[in-house]
């Protein structure tokens, strides 16, 4: 679904040219969730949107659902991420002038869909926000606010879902069931999920983590050491590419 | 366009308006449509209603001046255009009265005349007349005051005209279309047109006038000219309207009418300024959704819809609220106002309407395009990175759109291409100064912001780290001020020049015929009752009649002309007053070579002749030039030593040529003069000209109360006028803090989080406001100095003087009202909790 060959990102700064990604070469398979884990500032995010298509890569090649995103200007891409691609973001990102069916309606008439109420109306129930649909965003909670984007996010059936620290800004028991919502409707509609986090408890939910180190990514294994006080998660790292 | 494009852009338009997110941005655009429109809507009113107060002057909306009768079709043709019609024939006879003769002039009036204005009549000499709607009735005569006085007459006598008697009914007080001499001319005598074939004056060979009085709406007037233009003979018909007219009032209500023009342009000025700002924040507050609308994959073009969409709602929301408002407001104005302005409400003009959507529109999308381009412009990536702004850097594209919908607005409003261009590039120097001040206030604010950081050092960081946008700010505080400055001060100037233009004391009375051996007599006389009388100029009669030994044939005297007559043709061979002095007349200024030295003859070894420099340019006099005058049956000889130009607008006699007295020894003057008479001792006016029975005595009272009349009611329209730009003005100050206050939110947010307090908040903002105000006036003061300069000079024909009081007002004014409008705005943010400021900010 995704396939990456020697990706790289770089940024001219006034001290010459800064590389926030290294040549990163990864496949991800149809309907396989991963995580990209890391501490702030080792390029995860940078990497989502080169992968998401919000940016463009400096170098390398990059295939989403066979399509070469790294030969698309920022129309085609816009395209692409329409008919493919659903978003969660930290902060929600929800139009604050919008009612919350009406934000989760929006990539539904973005893609020209008649039947964005209904669908809206139908996945908004599905997160349990049913009777909250006229809300404005500032108006519900930061779990609901996440809900909602959560529905936008599935709305159009997109084939592959982008989540940037879905529950960053939310507290332990909201966490919770974001994370149990995000990874059902996952599992029900057959989404290949592409996770960043720094939360290693969210991350080990996925089928694969990735970490991401001061702009080089590795494969790792994440495992419970249930042996002392509580849960831990160890790390054994291997190269990717 | 999608379907689904279209609810989008209704639904963002709904939901924003109803939360209050469009309110900066529609309000800016109702202002700017509100104010335009109620200026030029009261302006064109007022314009109109004083128009037709000054077509009183004529006795109608336009005159057809003949000298010999025009054919009775072009009346008929002036009745199918809808025209009312009158007429008159202006003639001078002698008028007998036993022994005694005069020259009169006699006007033979028709049926309906005058189609403006009114007639006046009194039933004794110099008493107050009263308005009356009817003519003399056949076989009488109505005739002026001081024709009773001159040739010994009582109501009910009898003149003599040609071969006609005819029965002095009424004293004639006034008619509309005098004209503003106020000495010299012959008494009016009114008669029935229907009389005048039996005076047997009017022959071939007499000098008669004819006028032609036609009113009717503008559109009829000027598809009538357009008919008869064509078959008009230039050599002996004019067509005279009343902005020919060349008077005092006339040119009083031009120079008004310039004023409602230049304040309409800076009204559109101030809304376009307004707009800019508020569209400068509208694009800003929509970065997050352009970003997530392109997340989620909607194309450029979809995006660019939905808020071309958006601003088209917007705008034209606007414009629906702001002609109602600025429909009543003019109304509301007209209403306080009547009374003592003549405004008709009846008149509904499409023009001010035109221009006021126009210009709602034309701002709100020319003045968006930069912001919209920049809102377009917004990566997705910012759902990702926060602090990502729009790509677009480009002003080029902002300066070219702004500074062309200002200027094309401006040029297309006023018509008038010098007036546009010296208030935009005033404006122009404005930005450019001021981006230098404020980048010069930024470097001085580094030394002056170090130390502990408290509410100064914290304002300056602010301005330091804001540059641009406070370049902006700066900018759009000084145009406002500058603006607002403008229309005061031209007010100010305006109103102090009417008012000097006829300072109480000007004189009411004029005295003509004074004799030389009257004059001590008349002089001890007035002094004993307390009656100031100075100047006494000696008069001649006599006629005008060669240039360089060129036969010349045309009217000299001022006092001979009609008002609105087309100058230089008409009274021919009149005889002019020549008077002549050794000193220069207050009033008047040399404009081209010496006034007489001394008693010497000039080179040529004749003696020297000082010309007004209008009739000089008129008849083509150039100094040098040697000029004939016939006095009884001597020939005078004079060379133009000088041009002189005199103010016609004093009450003061004034003559077109002054001769070098040493020429004129030997001829005996009748002298002429001027006195104030307070209107308490109208009643000594009898009692104190007794004795001089032959002395001829002008009452102008009537006439300048007209003038004065006038001058008030413009200068109160001005006011009121200045009062709605003030009001517009302080509504685009309260908006641009507002915007900017928007932008300190977040801010403001960090620094309660922090813990700061709210005193040490709003000191902060207290001062940077307080500095923007400062240096905003004084800006202001500098480029208000320069437009002034260029305006006066160049459009509204004054003096141009330096404003020293407004380098200090400006700036303290706009300190406080600055500061005081952003402590306002802080304290509408500091009132709120910080997790609301900070849910905000998200």
């Amino acid at each position: 679904m995704i396939k990456t060959s020697a990706i790289t990102k770089t940024v001219t700064t006034s001290q010459g040219e800064l590389a926030i990604l290294k040549p990163i070469s990864f496949e991800v398979k149809a309907g396989e969730s991963i995580a990209i884990v890391g501490a702030s500032g080792s390029g995860k995010s940078t990497l989502l949107s080169l992968l998401a298509g919000l940016d463009e890569v400096s170098s390398g090649d990059i295939y989403l659902d066979g399509q070469a995103l790294h030969e698309m200007n920022e129309e085609q891409r816009a395209q692409l991420r329409g008919e493919k691609v659903g978003f969660i973001f930290q902060s929600f990102m929800l139009v604050q002038s919008l009612t919350a069916i009406e934000n989760i309606m929006l990539p539904a008439e973005i893609a020209g869909l008649d039947n964005a109420k209904q669908l809206g109306q139908e996945i908004l129930d599905k997160v349990g926000l049913g009777h909250r649909g006229d809300h404005y965003p500032n108006q519900l909670s930061g779990g609901e606010q996440q809900r909602v984007a959560i529905a936008r996010a599935f709305i159009t059936k997109p084939k592959i879902l982008f989540a940037d620290e879905p529950t960053g800004n939310l507290d332990a028991a909201n966490s919770d069931k974001i994370e149990q919502l995000l990874f059902d409707l996952n599992r029900d509609s057959h989404t290949t999920l592409v996770l960043v986090t720094h939360d290693n408890e969210l991350a080990k939910h996925c089928q694969r983590q990735l970490l991401m180190n001061a702009g080089e990514l590795s494969e790792v294994t994440l495992s419970d050491d249930n042996a002392s006080s509580g849960q831990k998660s160890v790390i054994s790292q291997s190269q990717v590419g | 366009m999608t379907k689904q494009t279209l609810n989008l852009a209704w639904r963002l338009f709904k939901h924003e308006a109803k939360r209050g997110e469009l309110t900066i941005i529609l309000l800016a655009i109702i202002l700017s449509v509100a104010s335009v429109l109620s200026l030029s809507l009261f302006s064109e009113r007022l314009q109109s209603a004083l128009t037709d107060k000054s077509a009183e002057f004529i006795a109608a909306d336009r005159v057809l001046k003949s000298r010999k009768p025009v054919d009775e079709s072009w009346i008929e043709k002036a009745k199918e255009f809808n025209l009312n019609t009158a007429n008159q024939v202006y003639t001078r006879s002698m008028a007998f009265s036993g022994d005694n003769m005069m020259l009169v002039d006699l006007r033979a009036a028709a049926e309906g005349y005058p189609l403006k204005g009114t007639v006046k009549v009194a039933e004794q000499p110099f008493a107050p007349g009263q308005a009356t709607n009817s003519l003399p009735a056949p076989g009488n005569a109505w005739i002026e005051s001081r024709l009773f006085q001159n040739l010994g007459l009582s109501l009910g006598q009898v003149i003599e005209v040609g071969d006609k008697a005819f029965t002095v009914s009424k004293v004639l007080s006034e008619v509309p279309d005098a004209g503003f001499s106020v000495f010299g001319g012959d008494p009016k005598v009114l008669i029935s047109e229907q009389d005048l074939a039996s005076t047997n004056i009017i022959g071939p060979g007499s000098r008669a006038s004819f006028s032609y009085f036609f009113t009717g709406s503008d559109s009829d007037l000027d598809a009538y000219y357009d008919w008869l233009m064509p078959q008009l003979d230039k050599e002996l018909q004019s067509w005279v309207s009343v902005s020919d007219d060349d008077s005092a009032i006339g040119r009083s209500i031009a120079k008004a009418e310039q004023y409602f023009l230049l304040a309409s342009l800076l009204a559109i000025v101030l809304a376009a300024v307004s707009i800019a700002v508020a569209a400068q924040r509208y694009s800003q507050r929509h970065y997050d959704p352009v970003a997530i609308m392109k997340t989620l994959g909607a194309s450029k073009k979809m995006v660019q819809q939905v808020y071309l969409l958006q601003i088209t709602f917007i705008t034209l929301l606007g414009i629906v609220i702001g002609t109602v408002l600025g429909f009543l407001i003019q109304q509301i104005v007209v209403w306080a106002l009547a009374g003592s302005v003549d405004v008709s409400l009846d008149v509904w003009f499409w023009r001010p309407l035109i221009i006021a959507v126009f210009t709602g529109a034309i701002c709100a999308m020319l003045f968006s395009l930069y912001p919209l381009l920049k809102l377009f412009s917004v990566s997705p990536l910012r759902v990702l990175r926060r602090d990502l702004g729009a790509s677009l850097s480009s002003r080029f594209i902002q300066f070219l759109a702004s500074g062309g919908a200002i200027f094309s607005l401006m040029w297309a409003y006023s018509g008038d291409l010098s007036l546009s261009a010296i208030l935009f590039g005033s404006g122009i120097l404005l930005v450019i100064s001021l981006l230098l001040v404020t980048f010069g206030l930024i470097w001085v604010g580094r030394k002056l912001g170090q130390g502990k950081m408290g509410a100064w050092q914290l304002a300056w960081a602010r301005i330091r780290r804001r540059a641009m946008d406070n370049a902006i700010q700066l900018i759009s505080f000084a145009v406002t001020i500058m603006l607002l400055l403008i229309v005061l001060v031209m007010r100010n100037d305006m109103i102090a020049q009417w008012q000097n233009q006829l300072p109480q004391g000007t004189p009411n009375y004029f005295l003509v015929n004074i004799t030389e051996q009257q004059l001590p007599e008349l002089k001890a006389h007035f002094a004993e009752e307390k009656v100031d009388i100075e100047h006494f100029y000696p008069v001649v009669r006599g006629r005008f009649v060669a240039i360089n030994d060129e036969k010349v044939s045309t009217a000299v005297s001022k006092e001979d002309e009609e008002p609105g007559e087309d100058r230089g043709r008409e009274g021919l061979g009149r005889e002019a007053n020549l008077t002549w002095s050794d000193t220069l007349q207050p009033e008047n200024e040399i404009v081209a070579g010496e006034w007489f030295e001394s008693g010497e003859p000039l080179a040529s070894g004749l003696y020297g002749v000082s010309v007004e420099a209008r009739i000089a340019d008129r008849l083509n006099i150039k100094l040098g030039d040697k000029l004939t005058f016939n006095v009884g049956s001597e020939i005078i000889n004079t060379q133009v030593s000088s041009l002189r130009e005199v103010n016609w607008q004093t009450m003061q006699p004034n003559f077109f040529f002054v001769i070098q007295p040493q020429a004129m020894t030997g001829y005996l003057p009748t002298y002429l003069s001027s006195f104030y008479l307070d209107k308490s001792r109208k009643s000594d006016i009898t009692e104190l000209m007794k004795p001089f029975a032959s002395v001829t005595l002008f009452d102008v009272d009537a006439r300048i109360e007209q003038l004065r009349g006038i001058v008030q009611q413009v200068s109160l329209a001005v006011e009121f006028i200045l009062v709605l730009v003030l009001a517009a003005g302080a509504l685009v100050l309260i908006a641009q803090v507002q915007a900017s206050m928007d932008e300190r939110q977040q801010e403001l947010a960090i620094l309660r989080t922090l813990g700061a307090k709210g005193r040490l908040i709003r000191a902060s903002v207290l001062f940077e406001f307080v500095i923007i105000g400062l240096v905003a006036g004084l800006m202001a003061a500098f480029s208000n100095e320069v437009s002034l300069f260029f305006l006066q000079s160049q459009i509204f024909e004054m003096e141009a003087v330096l404003h020293w009081e407004y380098w200090f007002i400006a700036p303290v004014v706009g300190a406080i009202v600055v500061g005081a409008l952003g402590i306002i705005g802080c304290w509408r943010l500091l009132r709120l909790n910080t997790s609301h400021l900070l849910r905000q900010m998200v």
